[in-house]
């Protein structure tokens, strides 16, 4: 009995913690490519020409990019058509602010949409322009 | 005297540097200042099963696996307009205390790394492993995002807007 009740304690430790990430599931996404922390922080307007340098400086930098679809939801890029690179990956900086289709794997975790770019299907170039708003964002220059 | 001293205690901590940290806050809708104990992983594979030797060699974005099971994309350190996988990737699979901000946006999760310390060690090192290395690599500078060889060579290029030919007005 206690081997038993060890045993089913054991199991629990192992199994993957239960509701945590969602199955993979298989998506196609539309939006615009763009840099996670001034996107979600809000610190300043971060979308289309406006923030288009800053969005280099971020991807230089190393902070990821995630794509913001038409419906505000973001999904932080992992990896892009075999490439694992996600840290000032060169392609990603070519491609900021940048509207795209892109098809790949979901996987929701804990708050995250992580995204796993199979095949960019469609890239549009940069067509948000907000520069006549916003001028440079931040700092004017 | 005991009074006394407690007045002193801010001064003494500042002017020594102090070991102690505490999350500064950014006045970010969502934001929690946190200490976070958790264990340094590779987010591709924690989120995906794709593993590479030592979390992608900072190649791919880190994160922070708590006891709990709840994973925090580590995606900001305190050098401005810089990730934090150079102040995490010499921890990757052991664990490590952060001191920083964590913004849960409805949106989208994040954390801010701010400053940190492995297990075991006794000082809490401020998140600026991005610009010791930058420096290393291309000398000081005031505002490295302006002087990055990388970064002036894309906006020589393409210009501040991303589309050539469109400058700012006068």
């Amino acid at each position: 009995m206690n081997r038993l009740v060890m045993a089913i304690f054991g199991l629990v430790l192992v199994l993957p913690w239960p509701g945590r990430a969602t199955a993979a599931q298989r998506v196609q996404v539309t939006g615009e490519i763009v840099d996670t922390w001034c996107a979600i922080t809000g610190i300043m307007y971060g979308f289309g020409t406006a923030h288009h340098q800053c969005a280099v400086w971020c991807a230089v930098g190393g902070i990821p990019v995630s794509i913001m679809d038409d419906a505000g939801n973001y999904y932080m890029v992992l990896k892009i058509e075999g490439d694992d690179r996600s840290v000032a990956d060169p392609r990603i900086v070519e491609i900021q602010t940048h509207r795209v289709t892109v098809d790949g794997t979901l996987i929701e975790r804990d708050g995250v949409k992580y995204l796993i770019v199979d095949q960019v299907a469609d890239d549009r170039g940069i067509v948000n322009m907000t520069h006549d708003e916003y001028g440079i964002q931040p700092f004017g220059e | 005297m005991r009074l006394r001293v407690l007045l002193w205690l801010p001064l003494l901590l500042l002017l020594t540097g102090g070991n102690a940290f505490a999350a500064q806050k950014w006045g970010i809708p969502h934001e929690k200042p946190v200490i976070l104990r958790g264990q340094v992983v590779d987010l591709l594979c924690v989120a995906a099963g794709d593993c590479a030797p030592d979390c992608g060699a900072g190649r791919r974005q880190l994160g922070l696996l708590t006891a709990e099971g709840t994973l925090y994309p580590a995606v900001k350190s305190n050098v401005f307009f810089a990730g934090a996988t150079l102040d995490l990737l010499p921890y990757c699979g052991r664990e490590v205390t952060v001191d920083g901000l964590v913004i849960e946006n409805p949106a989208m999760t994040l954390l801010f790394v701010q400053s940190l310390r492995g297990s075991g060690e006794a000082e809490w090192k401020p998140a600026r492993a991005f610009i010791e290395d930058w420096e290393t690599r291309n000398g000081p500078a005031r505002e490295w995002w302006r002087e990055d060889p990388k970064v002036k060579a894309v906006i020589a290029r393409d210009g501040v807007f991303g589309i050539p030919g469109l400058e700012p007005a006068d």
